[in-house]
């Protein structure tokens, strides 16, 4: 027990599954991944070795960049928005008391914890372009029923809006642990120097709650990139031009075209840009704890 | 100080109490659809509750589809996924945090660089290693590829640097070995952070769409996640069966959430890299 | 304690013997795509099989039609966890072919099942093999016909003394009839499924072929100037039905059909498998009106429909080769779905089967009977690797031409952009 080896040796039995897991199921997969990218092989089965050629076509594909396009869009679209619109309602919450503040908070928080499946089929149901009841308001304001997952101009906004309502609760509960944590004796001695809400809001929270700003638009940067279920549950089988993005066109090319090689060529790029973001993230993280 | 009137203040409160309403509607008329008879969901208006109430969009899902064998598929993958990475992580943990051996600096970063690694990116790979392995369509094939939680590691490995090294010292004058220190000593006392990531990454795996559905070819190895997407001819264009289907594959995780209301919100702060 | 013991020895012993009878029974996997009035035929037609061959039990899904289906069709033969037989369309074939889906039927095989490649009009039973070899045993023929609600049709005039709907023929008669029918009581002239691309396709596919233009030659996709035009005429002329408000926007099929049923549009072009709805609903005097279909009219010349084939296939399931006594069962099953398909006739379908198409029941059987003069004018999809359900060509048509005919992109572009992307991608 107290020597040296006995306790090296306890430590290899408490790593080990750990550590296979890593090996086998992380490490292996991410080396195969790269060796694939250098083959014309399908999904299943052997492949020639082709250099670089993947690397000139992704290049050259047009599909490839509409998809990093795309993605970007969506960014774009719920990273900010997802990160206000939570900021917003976490001060909502927060100024509520008891179970009142329960009740509430749990209204905002429930659709977060549901399997992205169910979170479709209800908003195809409440989108129903025939007998969706959101359709009321829509063309009340739009003066028509719009079919919003057949068209093209409303599919990405209407997806990142659905992505929003689904998300948008973890934001919420990291906003209302930092705004827990601001002392109300900031309030009141503003309150004592006469300031409004607005100028209280400018002036403390908005500064004393900005890292847990930074810390949540970067982990939606990251969440958002990976983007693949509900678009592709809500728009399946449809305007592929405009609903391609990254994890979609990688599932595209190896799983529905069967192109093994090249499919994992663009999981490689998506790899390198979001270890690259983490990497910045964790830098931003490391500042921010100083 | 007493409260005087704040017209600003109720003003708030009642946005708030209308904007809660307006974002969990759709939860709700999920719900009271499926309640519906199916001639009454395409009814033109807005009825905000059934004239016949009725469970026959669950009855004929229930008889009519795999969900329960889907049902079993779920509970036995999220259940193991949950079982093996809270194992895992913490036995990991307890190693990097507590003892000394060869390798551990390098294999702490190497889980903290793996941190945020997309498991999208890895789906080719993974799909191939599975079918090596003759796992498609398999409970283990589902389970195997989730078992990556380097953050429930990172999590133990805070938590039990945290507890007091008297503790530790106690025990081991008792004659407890390493094993019986983590089992016996450091799990129990940060229970609290167990139940809060078993949890969480029971609800993460029950929720899995992507493997999942690329891992599983037929009716009956996919997760009821799955399997409420997949197959069309049980439910045609019938919106009460659809959303029964949903609002069933939807209830452990909405129960877990209900019941275990503040460990979640821990979970979801220590995951996040906040302590809670 | 022992008592039990025995007790679940006995159990145990019953349910192995119960286990081993059952194995006796050949089990044949199923996958299909048939959901809508025709897959309740098909459930029919399984259900038969099942009573009648006690040693054979077929297990059958139905999964998502299109993409979703022939993906994890895809996927599955090259894991080996495919089924053992399953539907498929014959203008996928040479893309199913080229990607290593599909198992060879030997002609060994085909006789032993008791069929011959005379019991099939030639053309079909060619489009069901690549390079002389046999992938597939076709089913049926299917192509686009024209629904029509026949009291609605009669108040606008448009029946002709033969009880037939007239004044359709050119696309200026069609044009006034469908802009009649909206001013009338209905909310549009016609309805099709335009949110998606198997709808636009075929109806662009007809129109083309009304014109004679080909599709893939020795330029390309839609090659020289002529081909192009031709294609953008027929592009034009359904965007143009959108855009004046008769025919009904980014309309999903479910909706196109209940649009039809409903009375909301007296016009409907789609495929005869909707036939089984219609006959199931004015049967339960749930129609509301008298209901018809005859081929699709000639529009943009003479009478040319699209038209595409179901037919059976086996997929080449990776390291798990059929055993014998499975294929044996598989090509029983494929056997008397072919004989027994006059029943699948009335699905709308016309049987590949031609013994079944001599028939004097299948003769005598309505609607088919009036658009049956289709089988000689039908167009079907181009064989090629680009070309077929779930293929780049069906893509592209949800990328350009469903766009172009819910009016966000001009028709002109969208056939050039089409082209140049299909272009793109020949191999």
């Amino acid at each position: 027990m107290k020597s040296r080896k006995s306790e090296a040796r306890a430590a290899a039995v408490l790593i080990a599954p750990f550590v296979v897991a890593y090996l086998v199921l992380f490490i292996y997969p991410t080396v195969k991944m790269v060796e694939l990218t250098f083959t014309d092989a399908p999904l299943i089965g052997e492949g020639a070795w082709v250099g670089v050629r993947n690397y000139v076509r992704m290049w050259s594909d047009r599909q490839f960049w509409n998809a990093l396009w795309n993605t970007l869009y969506f960014v774009l679209l719920t990273v900010v928005p997802n990160t206000v619109i939570g900021l917003l309602i976490a001060m909502m919450v927060s100024r509520l008391k008891g179970w009142l503040q329960s009740v509430v908070l749990a209204a905002f928080f429930l659709p977060y914890i549901l399997p992205v499946s169910v979170v479709t089929l209800i908003w195809q149901w409440v989108l129903d372009p025939q007998f969706g009841i959101a359709q009321y308001p829509l063309s009340f304001f739009v003066g028509e029923r719009v079919p919003v997952f057949r068209t093209r101009a409303w599919i990405m906004p209407t997806v990142g809006f659905v992505t929003i309502w689904w998300t948008c609760g973890f934001n919420i509960l990291l906003f209302l642990a930092g705004l827990r944590n601001i002392s109300s004796e900031y309030y009141d001695a503003a309150a004592l120097d006469g300031a409004g809400r607005w100028k209280q809001f400018r002036h403390i929270t908005l500064p004393l709650i900005w890292p847990v700003a930074a810390l949540v638009l970067t982990i939606q940067l990251i969440l958002q990139l990976k983007i693949f279920d509900q678009l592709y549950l809500l728009t399946l089988g449809g305007a592929t031009n405009t609903t391609m993005v990254l994890v979609q066109a990688i599932y595209r090319q190896a799983f529905v075209t069967n192109k093994g090689g090249y499919g994992a060529t663009i999981a490689l790029a998506l790899f390198v840009l979001i270890v690259a973001l983490s990497v910045l993230q964790y830098q931003f993280l490391r500042a921010r704890d100083r | 100080m007493t409260r005087r009137f704040d017209p600003v203040g109720i003003g708030l409160t009642t946005f708030t109490l209308l904007a809660a309403t307006l974002w969990a509607f759709p939860l709700y008329w999920a719900v009271i659809t499926t309640l519906k008879p199916e001639h009454e969901t395409i009814r033109p208006g807005v009825h905000f509750l059934p004239e016949d109430w009725t469970l026959g969009g669950y009855i004929h899902i229930i008889q009519n589809t795999n969900l329960g064998t889907w049902y079993v598929n779920s509970i036995v993958t999220a259940v193991a996924v949950t079982v093996l990475v809270v194992v895992m992580s913490a036995a990991c943990g307890f190693a990097i945090s507590q003892l000394r051996f060869p390798g551990r600096r390098l294999l702490y970063l190497m889980i903290l660089a793996s941190f945020m690694v997309p498991m999208q990116a890895l789906i080719v790979t993974h799909f191939i290693l599975m079918n090596d392995l003759g796992l498609v369509n398999t409970w283990t094939g589902i389970i195997l590829p989730q078992l990556i939680a380097p953050i429930s590691v990172i999590v133990y490995k805070q938590f039990f640097d945290s507890v007091p090294k008297e503790l530790r010292e106690a025990a081991i004058v008792d004659g407890a070995n390493w094993f019986q220190l983590l089992f016996r000593v450091f799990l129990p006392m940060n229970w609290g952070i167990t139940t809060a990531l078993a949890i969480i990454t029971f609800i993460a795996a029950w929720n899995n769409f992507l493997w999942p559905f690329l891992v599983t070819t037929s009716e009956r190895t996919m997760t009821i996640t799955v399997g409420i997407t997949q197959v069309k001819d049980a439910f045609g264009v019938y919106y009460a069966r659809q959303l029964s289907g949903a609002v069933l594959a939807a209830l452990p995780v909405a129960a877990a959430y209900l019941i275990f209301q503040r460990r979640v919100t821990q979970a979801i702060m220590l995951t996040a890299g906040i302590k809670g | 304690m022992n008592r039990l013991l025995k007790k679940a020895l006995a159990a145990t012993a019953l349910f192995a013997l119960g286990a081993g009878m059952a194995h006796a029974k050949e089990t044949v996997v199923w996958w299909d795509f048939l959901s809508g009035g025709d897959g309740v035929r098909m459930k029919a037609l399984i259900q038969k099989f099942n009573e009648d061959h006690p040693d054979i039990q077929i297990d059958a899904t139905t999964l998502e039609w299109g993409v979703p289906f022939y993906t994890k069709v895809q996927t599955s033969a090259a894991v080996g966890e495919g089924p053992d037989v399953m539907t498929y369309h014959l203008s996928r074939l040479p893309l199913g072919v080229s990607t290593n889906t599909l198992r060879e039927i030997t002609p060994e095989e085909l006789a032993s099942a008791g069929l011959k490649p005379e019991d099939y009009a030639p053309a079909n039973f060619q489009a069901a093999q690549v390079d002389g070899k046999l992938y597939a045993v076709p089913f049926d023929i299917h192509s686009l016909v024209l629904y029509y609600n026949k009291d609605r049709l009669a108040e606008a005039g448009l029946i002709g003394a033969d009880g037939k709907p007239a004044g359709l023929d050119t696309l200026e008669g069609f044009d006034a009839a469908l802009k009649k029918l909206t001013d009338g009581p209905s909310d549009y002239g016609l309805s099709f499924q335009t949110a998606g691309d198997g709808g636009v396709w075929r109806v662009f596919y007809s129109l083309l072929g009304q014109q004679d233009g080909a599709f893939l030659g020795e330029g390309g996709v839609l090659p020289g100037d002529e081909n192009l035009d031709k294609a953008k005429k027929a592009l034009s002329a359904i965007a143009n039905w959108s855009a004046q408000g008769w025919l009904p926007k980014a309309t999903e099929y479910p909706a196109s059909v209940a649009l039809f049923t409903s009375g909301k549009a007296p016009l409907f072009l789609n495929g005869v498998w909707e036939v089984p709805t219609m006959v199931d609903l004015a049967a339960k005097n749930q129609l509301g009106f008298e209901w018809g279909a005859i081929q699709m009219p000639a529009l943009l010349g003479h009478k040319a429909t699209w038209a595409d084939s179901h037919a059976f296939a086996i997929p080449n399931n990776v390291g798990k080769e059929i055993s014998p006594e499975k294929l044996k069962a598989v090509l029983t099953v494929i056997a008397w779905m072919n004989q027994n398909s006059l029943a699948w006739a009335s699905a709308g379908h016309i049987p590949a089967y031609v013994p079944v198409t001599q028939t004097g029941e299948f003769k005598a059987m309505e609607p088919n009977a009036t658009y049956a003069p289709l089988a000689e004018t039908a167009v079907f999809d181009p064989q090629s690797v680009i070309a077929g359900v779930a293929s780049p060509v069906y893509e592209a048509t949800g990328n350009y031409f469903v766009p172009a005919v819910n009016g966000e992109m001009d028709p002109a572009e969208a056939v050039e952009s089409f082209r140049d992307d299909l272009n793109g991608q020949l191999p």
